[in-house]
Parts: C-alpha cells; sequence; structure tokens
C-alpha cells in the first residue's frame, strides 16, 4: 500500500472527525479570533496615543477658572500624548478628591491649576501650578512634563517662554539680577516673535510666506532642536496600521495556531487510548503513513485557522494581510509546518493527554512570551543571553517573518524572511526525523 | 505439517525483567477455531501481539503456510492476518459505514472492492440497516459486532479474536458466534481468546492452554480433560486444574 495514499486516508478520517464534531470545531475556531480581537482593540486604543506611545492620563482641577486657565486646560486636552480626565464636559473634581485617588492608585498625576494662575500669567510671572503624582510612575512622569511644555506653550502664545526660562534659571541658582537680564533679552525676542505671530510686519516674513500662516506655538517647542526629518514608510503600509496592532494581529495568530495544533496531534493519544492505534499497527498500512496522516490532518488545519484568523485581522483591523498574498502563503505554510512539527513532537512524546496538555501550554506560552507575541521583544535592545534565548524559540522567528510582511511590507524574498522561513523549515526536518524516532521507538515493534 | 497454516515454535519474549511467554509451541491448523485459554498474564496477549506483529523482539521461530513470517516488519504478511482486539478500536464519531471503507483503505482493500467489502462488514455485523448512523449512537453489541467485521474486511486468512464478546447482550454474542461459524465455513482460520469457558467449549475445535508464559496443554476439551486426569470433567474444572487456583493479578 502506497505511504501517500493511506496518509490521505488518515487525513479525510481525521478532518471528517473535526468537521463532524462542530462545537469543538466552532471553539477551536472562535477562541483565537475573540483572542485576536480583544488584543487588538487593547493594543489600538491603549497605543493610540501620538507616535504609537501610550496615552498618559492626568488629572486636572482647574481652581482658578479664568478664561487663561481655560485656555491652558484645553490645550492640555490638544496634546496627544495625554488623556486628560475629567474628560471635557464631565464634572470638575477638586483638589483633594485629585489628591485621593492619586493616593488611592486610582489616578499617578493630578495637576492643579492654583487661584491666581490668570492673574500671574498676565502678569509676566511664574503662574502657581501643582503637580500631585506617584513618584513611581516615572515613566509617565517625563511624558506629563513634556505635554505640559507644550500645553503653557500653545496656551500662552509664546508669552510664557520669559517667565519659563526665568522660572528655570532660578532653579538653577542664578540670582534676581541675572535674571532680570535674561528676562530683558526675553522680553525682546518676545517682541518680534509677537509681530511675526501676528502678521503684521511684512518685513519679518520670508519671501512668499503667508501673514500669521499656521502659526503653532506648542509644535514650534515640541520641534524645537532643528532636526532634518526624513519619514520613511513602505509605501503599501495601512495608514491606519499601528506597530502594537500588527504585532497584536501576528503574536495572538502565532500563539493560537500552537494551541490549535496541539490539540490536534493530540489525536494520536487518542488513537492509542481508544485502541484504533493497535488496530492500525497490524494493518498493512505503510507505518510512516500513519504519522504523515497526522501531520497532514494537523497541518490541514493550521492552514486553515490561519486563513480564517488573517481574514478577520483584515476584515476588523485592516492589517493589509492580503496586500502580498504569495509571501503570506509562504509564511504560513511554514509556521502552519513548524508548529504542526512541534505539536508532533509533543504527541509522540507524551504518555498521556495530561502531560501533553501540561507540556504544551508550558511551552507555548513561554515560547509566546519570548517570541514576542505578547509584546515586541523584536524591538528591544536584550541582553546577548536574553538575546540567543528568545531566538531559539520557534515563535520569534514566526513573529519576525509576519512582522516583517505586515509592518516592512517585505517581499518573502527579502533575506530576513528568507532566513525566517529557513530556520522554521530547518526545525520541521529535524523535528519530524526527531518525532518519527521517538514515535518509533514508542509504539512501532519492539 | 501439511495442514498447518501458524506455526509457533519456541517462541520467547520479555517483557523487561519478566518473562512472558517461555517456549511457546503452538500449531494452527488451517481452517480451525483454536481457543486460547489462560488467566490474566498467562501470556495470551504477548502472544497474540507478536503473531500481530506488534511485537518484535523475540526469540524462536514462526512460519505461515509453511514460510517463515516476520510480520513486525512486513506489511504483506500482515495482510494476511486480521485482529479482533478487546477494545473497541472504532470511531465514535463516524458512522459504521465510514468505519468499515477507512479500515478497508487501511487494509489495502482497492477503492474498486471498497463498497463490496463494507457491504459483506455490515452484513456480518448485521448492521445493514444502521449503516449510516454514528457509532456513538450504538449499543454495545452493535459496536462489537462492527469491531468484528472490520476485522474480517479484507479477508485475512487468519483472524485474531481477543476476547470479542467482552459485555456484550446473549442476542450479540450468539449472532457473533454465528457470524464466526460462518467465518469458519468460508475456510477462515481463527485463534480466540477468552475468559468464558463455555464460549470456547462451544466454537473451538482445539483450545490450547497457557499458564506463565507457557502452552502447557493442546488438543479438544475432551482431549485436555483426560490429560489433565480428570477425564469427562467440565472444561472449567480442567482449566483450574491445569492453571491452579491462585489468583492472577499481574497485568
Amino acid at each position: 500500500m502506497k505511504l501517500w495514499s493511506t496518509a490521505l486516508w488518515l487525513l479525510q478520517k481525521d478532518l471528517r472527525l473535526w468537521l463532524r464534531d462542530r462545537t469543538g470545531m466552532a471553539l477551536g475556531l472562535l477562541l483565537p479570533i475573540a483572542l485576536v480581537t480583544v488584543f487588538g482593540m487593547v493594543m489600538k486604543f491603549a497605543f493610540g496615543g501620538s507616535g504609537g506611545m501610550p496615552k498618559v492620563e492626568l488629572w486636572v482641577v482647574d481652581e482658578d477658572g479664568s478664561d487663561a486657565s481655560r485656555k491652558f486646560v484645553d490645550a492640555l486636552r490638544d496634546v496627544g500624548m495625554l488623556a486628560v480626565r475629567p474628560k471635557a464636559g464631565d464634572a470638575p473634581i477638586a483638589a483633594a478628591k485629585a489628591r485621593q485617588q492619586v493616593l488611592d492608585g486610582e489616578a499617578h498625576h493630578a495637576l492643579i491649576v492654583q487661584k491666581g494662575y490668570g492673574e500671574a500669567l498676565a502678569a509676566g510671572k511664574e503662574p502657581p501650578l501643582g503637580m500631585v503624582r506617584d513618584p513611581g510612575r516615572s515613566m509617565e512622569a517625563k511624558l506629563v512634563g513634556i505635554g505640559l511644555m507644550q500645553a503653557t506653550m500653545a496656551a500662552g502664545d509664546g508669552r510664557s517662554m520669559p517667565w519659563l526660562l526665568a522660572s528655570a534659571m532660578r532653579r538653577q541658582g542664578m540670582s534676581e539680577q541675572g535674571i532680570a537680564g535674561v528676562r530683558l533679552g526675553m522680553d525682546m525676542v518676545q517682541k518680534v516673535v509677537d509681530r511675526f505671530a501676528s502678521g503684521g510686519e511684512p518685513e519679518l516674513r520670508a519671501t512668499g510666506a503667508q501673514p500669521g500662516a499656521n502659526f503653532d506655538m506648542g509644535a514650534l517647542f515640541a520641534d524645537m532642536v532643528p532636526v532634518a526629518r526624513e519619514d520613511v514608510v513602505p509605501p503599501e503600509r495601512p495608514k491606519m496600521l499601528s506597530y502594537q496592532l500588527a504585532q497584536s494581529v501576528a503574536g495572538m495568530t502565532v500563539m493560537m495556531l500552537m494551541f490549535g495544533l496541539m490539540a490536534c496531534s493530540s489525536t494520536l493519544l487518542q488513537e492509542r487510548d481508544q485502541g484504533t492505534l493497535r488496530r492500525l499497527l497490524v494493518s498493512r498500512a505503510p507505518r510512516p503513513a500513519l504519522l504523515l496522516g497526522k501531520f497532514l490532518f494537523c497541518f490541514t488545519v493550521g492552514i486553515v485557522q490561519l486563513l480564517i484568523l488573517f481574514t478577520w485581522g483584515e476584515v476588523v483591523f485592516a492589517v493589509g494581510a492580503f496586500r502580498d498574498p504569495v509571501t503570506l502563503v509562504v509564511l504560513s505554510i511554514t509556521w502552519a509546518a513548524a508548529a504542526t512539527t512541534f505539536g508532533m513532537l509533543i504527541a509522540v512524546w507524551a504518555k498521556t493527554q495530561k502531560q501533553a496538555e501540561g507540556l504544551s501550554t508550558m511551552l507555548i506560552l513561554v515560547m509566546a512570551a519570548l517570541g514576542g507575541c505578547w509584546f515586541p521583544l523584536q524591538v528591544a535592545e536584550l541582553p546577548l543571553w536574553a538575546s540567543v534565548i528568545t531566538h531559539s524559540t520557534l515563535t520569534h522567528w514566526a513573529m519576525t517573518g509576519y512582522q516583517g510582511m505586515f509592518w516592512s511590507q517585505k517581499h518573502f524574498t527579502d533575506p530576513l524572511l528568507l532566513r525566517t522561513i529557513a530556520v522554521q523549515w530547518g526545525f520541521v526536518v529535524v523535528g519530524a526525523f526527531a518525532a518519527w524516532r521517538i514515535w518509533r521507538a514508542r509504539y512501532l515493534a519492539k | 505439517m501439511a495442514d498447518s497454516l501458524l506455526a509457533i515454535d519456541r517462541l520467547c519474549y520479555r517483557h523487561g525483567d519478566r518473562q512472558a511467554v517461555r517456549e511457546a509451541t503452538l500449531v494452527c491448523q488451517r481452517g480451525e477455531i483454536l481457543g486460547l485459554l489462560g488467566p490474566n498474564g498467562a501470556g495470551k496477549t504477548t502472544l497474540l501481539s507478536c503473531v500481530a506483529g506488534l511485537l518484535a523482539g523475540f526469540t524462536g521461530a514462526m512460519a505461515f503456510g509453511g514460510t517463515p513470517f516476520r510480520p513486525a516488519h512486513d506489511a504483506t504478511a500482515r495482510a494476511r492476518m486480521g485482529l479482533v482486539p478487546q477494545d473497541l478500536a472504532v470511531y465514535e464519531e463516524l458512522t459504521a459505514r465510514e468505519n468499515l471503507r477507512f479500515f478497508g483503505a487501511m487494509q489495502g482493500v482497492a477503492r474498486s472492492s471498497l463498497d463490496a467489502a463494507v457491504a459483506r462488514g455490515l452484513a456480518l455485523a448485521g448492521l445493514d440497516d444502521r449503516a449510516d448512523d454514528r457509532v456513538a449512537s450504538f449499543s454495545g453489541g452493535m459496536k462489537r459486532r462492527l469491531n468484528l467485521a472490520i476485522g474480517d474486511l479484507h479477508e485475512p486468512e487468519l483472524l485474531l479474536l481477543d476476547e470479542p464478546t467482552v459485555g456484550v447482550d446473549p442476542q450479540s454474542r450468539n449472532h457473533l458466534f454465528d457470524s464466526l461459524l460462518a467465518l469458519r465455513q468460508r475456510g477462515r482460520t481463527l485463534i480466540y481468546t477468552s475468559h468464558y469457558m463455555e464460549e470456547v467449549q462451544r466454537l473451538c475445535d482445539r483450545i490450547a492452554v497457557m499458564n506463565d508464559g507457557q502452552i502447557v496443554a493442546v488438543g479438544t476439551a475432551a482431549e485436555l480433560a483426560v490429560h489433565a486426569g480428570i477425564a469427562g470433567a467440565d472444561l472449567e474444572q480442567v482449566f483450574l486444574k491445569m492453571t491452579g487456583r491462585s489468583l492472577r493479578d499481574q497485568a
């Protein structure tokens, strides 16, 4: 009897069994879709801040209630990296409540715009601002600091510059006489800037520039350091796609495929437990075909699962999965083969279903975390030992491949993608050989 | 021996430190039903596994139809036998017809002959009217009958039956007996293991008794009784005389 025809009979039988248990099949397919959706939504909203940075929550209490303080709060709301609370239209909170929220851990930064803010600003003095904060949130503190700077400059139309500088120099230990000198120079600068911003002085404008066109003081200071920017974006990358979203869809897909295929592979153990393996082993079927048939079944289910997940990712998140179908197919066949091999290795090694479930759950979760399925470790600067560990996981190579396609818009002929494909197929060859040897030692005639 | 189908000569098999089969010598005649009796742990299943090709590391020799026989390494040799295991080795979520088709294909039945083989199997199992029902909906007796039909799908010369009537009602047991006798009439040779003495006495032409890995006696029930020195006794008494009354809990 032929190897392949036997394997195809096994594939047909297992597919029939798989399709017959509709609840099990639906759960197997829906669970990954649900996880991809949840993680995708989380990434989309959590990292929807400026440039893919997470938005930092800042509670604001306006005790002054002046036009200037309201303008300042509005400017804070316009800062992309900040999520100002209470939201516009919600009831304001008192300073004591904000302080309590920080104490309770419900908030980490609360800005108190104190009484006299507007008057101080009008007088060109340092306005009274207070920050209640959790000192452990140092990362958020830096982002809040940058957001405050942007909002202050935007709300003050540049008039904040003199007092900001004076305040900074005072903190550095400059005498009041020195500060007065700084302020004198800054006042002169301020006047020139005001005249330019108002658009009334043609001699201050460059040739062809429109009077006062798009003058944005906040943006001016956000980009103060002169850097010649060059935005390099693959032309076909969807505009709405963020790195985190692409990473999330690919990561969940890679991880869930392993879980799905593990369940498929365990049908080998079921065959043993229900006695059908014994019957197959005494049949005329070539024994390698029994393992090959299982491989084909798991592989087929894997391809179906990948197709469904990427279609879902495309429909719901517009990740551009089908921009390059050839690369998608090559990467998916590769990953389905590698994940199937992994599942088969566990299935032939395990003596019981419990062993298989326990070991595979542990390995899959560890590989998912180390391989970057949950968080984008590919872009992280890792020490050598950690880098070696992550590179030794199958998931790392699958993720690098998919992210190369989704984010960097690479074709499968790109050296990076070819490397990921080669590593995975290398595992398939070595893993399949090992699985056959283990299976032969465990199940075939002794 | 001209009529012998299977000849086992001084076969030994060791499971780790335990000698499971010791110098077993047995000849199964073509067209007979040979009963294989023995207490738990006597070595019956190990001996059948060697014959079926599930175990290879034995010493001694086997011949099938007069030619040396190593079924563990020879798929063609395995195709000359069928196994009806003690487990209900069927796919519960497939129908009877689908099970028969699949195992028929695994046994190397050609596609062109598969439908006929399936029809024959359904008739043997008495399941023509339930052919397209899932096995999960079958009674224990129906599953046992299907189990037997699957083993015989490719019409093997030798059918190995490992306690095929465990847990079935009298009606199904009777159907199974009739089926086995019909197979013998068609020229099939059967090796039948069971713990039910009356079954063995009713079905088998000859009986081999195994104890502690050895074949201790072979013959008709009457011959065994004479051999045991209790002529005229029933098979159970003969069996207990030959194998002792102590409990055998070894797997």
